[in-house]
């Protein structure tokens, strides 16, 4: 059966449908909240009252978040979309139309979306934190009318963690991979569905409870949570733990659907080969999150332990603080690579579409993101050479360099495709580009940090500060970007404004350039890291950045504007606006509710990235057979 | 040579004349920040420098040609207006460029072991097995102060770090409370203090100054440390060992 007739018939039928938006279908929301409100403070009233304390207490307030956990996930539907049915209850109900959006839901492609506008919210809240620091950084004293010393080590904490584990975590392996993860294996849906739909559900509680830390003391580590100083200056810390630990929670529910459906849920023909680079990236980035989460995860929670249960760990005469920074960095350097494998991988998605070239050198491709995975999980220790003995610095040093050699292979077949290719400059193939030059700086500057000699003295400056938003914000926040215009008919149906699109780009590209590239400068010059008042000296370069970064942050309205007004406005796209042979595009757009139409299976008959002039199809579909 | 492969070669032609212009433009940039590098204060800033200094030239370098070449690519092989359908090259690989990659990425990797990486660590180590005589310090940090004391001259717990130049120092490096982290900018180096542990840090200074002179003379607190974490600095004064001999005959009991 040709592709064309099967397309035909999955227009009908297999849609969403049901009703259209009312407000009543957000109910289970705030139900959700409400529920959360209770649970919080129930637990913590009923804790002070037991232990004679006040509820903003460390160990009321961990029992407060556990239960508003609790109550938050039996508000949102989890009990009659999942929980009740193994009690013997009724079966869960199928939700097909809007109202999935608002509540648990078993729809991967429901989710993906809510992670997009939990991401975009964090990213808000968390921009305006960097807003706030640059305020405070414009002049070299405290800052008497803007936030005192107390406060700025509060923000820039709250800013890392959810930049990190709500934003940058989730922002590609969220809302675009469990989207496109099925579809592009060929697959209706993800192998545990309900698991995925519940590490939507554990993000918003976790990002509250790290933004509201203020109010029972906040939290002075920044986002390291390094003992001892975590147990002796504010119970928001508490919120720190048990934040992050649930956010790292989600992040491996999601990496065990990424590895699980990648396993089992293959299409017929897809071979490993045929694997999509997208969910390759996914893939290596799972891995990691697999193997690395849970000492980082028992780390996080005995740091807590040490703050609650009157542990000694990491604290006290006889407690080892390195430990900490063992595991700690056990995951959280790795992590990076969590952030960054899949835009590299959504890189080496679009360019081959783009340029209407093969992807070149694809077997080197994979072997690069699964070595960055691999290598990546053994040189945490680079974060603290500066603590370490000095047998340690040799080897993690070595290792640490070694992780340019797969991640160049990357930029390997990225180059080759670009080569000889007819590329069209979209506005996602130009974001790509760009994050692909800011990659470029984030990556070579970590060089530095990787040489020991170089990180005595770079290590906690502002160097450090420039190298990696390169590497986050320049490359991943970049190609977030990118992704959500390149998928973006596939979600809506219709096509984001290429002028807008194009704009914004260069907007970001040059003041995200003037923002943080003098900060290498000021690293250089002798400017540490968490400082909310710093020497005269350094006070021109610092001013040039908070207006630079500024204009940066202002701009971020025009691509939230820009999506908005295209959701509801915008041009209707066709089925492959980009010309892709990529699976997903063989579906309409917007992808109905069953992306492939009942009673047919796709079929994989050869690579998906052959562009030539009449090469044949990578797919054909037959009939179902399985099961009969 | 068929017209598509004579057309790739020029291309490639093109893509050699943008990397000497670029290399030309960035090198020369880098060399002008390098001629006004802050002050290097100590033999153990000159090792770390050197090693900075150094890898910001390769940087560059690799900068230019794998960034100039995006460029470069995304400009020569633009789709033109009334250009449509898949180029003619459709090649998924081509072994030389391939191989001389891999062979590049491996060597560079391996040569920056070795150089920066090793032989500045063997030479900050060498400094530290070759002095017989450090002059010691104690060093005590503390939210949110640093103190100092020079037990074989019997000073103790003083605020402000005088030291002689030209003689090779041994912090000895411990803390009352949380982890800080020990830090002179001009002397390039910096060690953390960890709880329950003592650390020991060499620094030979070599250039005399103070931190009014220099504000890169200064001891700063660089491991987020609570509250008073950017105040927690202290005074430093390079002596010539004149009048370092003088400041501890002062101040000594």
């Amino acid at each position: 059966m040709a592709t064309t007739d099967v397309q035909g018939r999955a227009a009908g039928g297999a849609g969403g449908g049901g009703q259209p938006f009312v407000w009543s279908m957000v109910l289970p929301m705030v139900r959700a909240g409400l529920f959360g409100f209770i649970g919080y403070f129930a637990a913590a009233w009923i804790t002070a009252m037991v232990t004679h304390t006040v509820i903003v207490n460390p160990l009321p307030a961990t029992l407060g978040y556990v239960f508003g956990l609790l109550g938050w996930l039996a508000g949102s539907g989890i009990w009659s979309g999942w929980i009740r049915r193994a009690f013997g209850g009724e079966e869960a109900p199928s939700l097909t139309g809007v109202e999935r959006y608002f509540q648990f839901s078993s729809d991967p492609k429901a989710t993906a979306v809510r992670y997009v506008i939990f991401n975009v919210a964090a990213f808000l809240f968390a921009g305006l934190a960097a807003m706030a620091i640059r305020i405070e950084l414009l002049t070299p004293n405290s800052t008497s009318w803007w936030l005192s010393e107390v406060h700025y080590n509060m923000t820039f904490g709250i800013h890392g963690v959810v930049m990190l584990l709500a934003v940058a975590a989730s922002v590609i392996v969220g809302g675009m991979g469990y989207y496109l993860l099925p579809i592009m294996l060929g697959a209706r849906t993800v192998i545990y569905p309900r698991l995925l739909g519940l590490s939507w559900w554990l993000l918003p509680p976790a990002a509250v409870a790290v933004f509201l830390s203020p109010l029972i003391g906040g939290f002075q580590t920044g986002w390291w949570g390094y003992p001892p100083l975590a147990q002796n200056s504010g119970s928001g810390i508490v919120f720190y733990t048990l934040g992050a630990a649930t956010l790292l929670a989600s992040s491996v529910l999601g990496a065990l659907n990424i590895i699980g459906t990648i396993v089992y849920m293959r299409a017929k023909g897809m071979s490993l080969g045929r694997v999509p680079m997208f969910v390759w990236g996914l893939f290596a980035a799972a891995t990691i999150l697999i193997v690395e989460a849970p000492a980082t995860f028992t780390g996080t929670l005995m740091d807590l332990s040490d703050m609650i249960l009157g542990s000694h760990f990491y604290t006290g005469p006889t407690g080892i603080p390195l430990a900490y920074d063992d595991q700690f960095w056990w995951l959280f350097h790795p992590e990076v690579y969590v952030f960054a494998l899949p835009a590299f991988a959504l890189w080496l998605e679009i360019l081959p579409a783009a340029a209407q070239r093969p992807l070149f050198a694809r077997n080197w491709a994979i072997a690069g993101l699964l070595g960055v995975s691999m290598v990546g999980a053994m040189l945490g220790v680079h974060h603290y050479f500066t603590a370490v003995s000095a047998e340690r610095m040799p080897i993690f040093m070595t290792i640490t360099e070694t992780v340019s050699i797969p991640t160049g292979f990357v930029f390997l077949a990225a180059l080759g495709t670009l080569w000889g290719g007819r590329l069209k400059l979209s506005s996602p193939v130009l974001l790509s580009l760009m994050a692909m030059m800011n990659f470029l700086i984030g990556g070579l500057t970590g060089i530095f940090n990787a040489d020991v000699p170089a990180d005595f003295q770079l290590h906690n400056t502002y160097w450090v500060v420039a190298h990696f938003h390169y590497t986050i914000l320049g490359a991943v926040i970049f190609s977030w970007l990118a992704g959500l215009y390149w998928w973006f008919p596939k979600v809506t149906g219709r096509m984001v404004n290429e002028f807008w699109a194009k704009f914004h780009a260069w907007w970001f590209f040059v003041f995200f350039n003037m923002t943080f590239f003098p900060m290498f400068i000021l690293g250089i010059e002798g400017m540490n890291r968490r400082v909310a008042v710093y020497l005269p000296y350094l006070h021109p370069l610092n001013e040039f950045v908070s207006i630079s970064a500024f204009f940066l942050g202002a701009g971020f309205l025009i691509p939230a504007a820009n999506l908005y007004f295209s959701w509801r406005s915008g041009k209707k796209a066709s089925q492959n606006p980009w010309g892709s042979k990529s699976l997903e595009w063989h579906s309409p757009s917007p992808t109905p509710y069953i992306v492939f139409p009942e009673g047919s299976e796709v079929t994989v008959v050869g690579p998906n990235d052959n562009y030539a002039d009449g090469a044949p199809e990578p797919f054909v579909w037959a009939p179902t057979t399985a099961g009969k | 040579m068929s017209a598509r492969a004579e057309n790739l070669v020029k291309a490639f032609g093109g893509l050699v004349v943008a990397w000497i212009v670029g290399l030309g433009i960035s090198e020369g940039l880098a060399a002008y920040g390098v001629a006004h590098w802050p002050l290097l204060g100590s033999v153990q800033a000159h090792i770390t420098a050197d090693a900075t200094i150094y890898l910001i030239w390769q940087a560059v370098a690799i900068y230019v040609l794998v960034g100039g070449t995006i460029v470069y690519c995304a400009i020569r092989f633009r789709a033109r207006p009334g250009e449509s359908g898949p180029p003619a090259y459709q090649r998924r690989y081509f072994g030389p460029f391939v191989i001389f990659w891999l062979v590049m990425s491996i060597a560079i990797n391996l040569a920056n072991t070795i150089y920066p990486g090793m032989v500045g660590l063997e030479q900050l180590w060498g400094i530290q097995l070759k002095t017989k005589h450090p002059l010691v310090v104690d060093v005590t940090a503390q939210q949110w102060k640093w103190t100092f004391s020079y037990p074989k001259q019997g000073i103790t717990d003083v605020s402000k770090l005088v030291v002689p130049v030209g003689r090779t120092i041994d912090f000895v490096l411990r803390t009352k409370d949380v982890m800080h982290d020990f830090w002179v900018p001009a002397w390039g180096v910096k060690k953390d203090v960890i709880p329950n542990e003592i650390r020991h840090l060499y620094v030979t200074p070599t250039v005399l100054g103070s931190t009014k002179t220099n504000p890169m003379i200064r001891v700063q607190c660089s491991l987020i440390c609570g509250n008073g974490h950017p105040m927690m600095r202290a005074p430093v004064e390079v002596l010539t060992k004149a009048a370092f001999k003088t400041w501890v005959s002062n101040n000594s009991f």
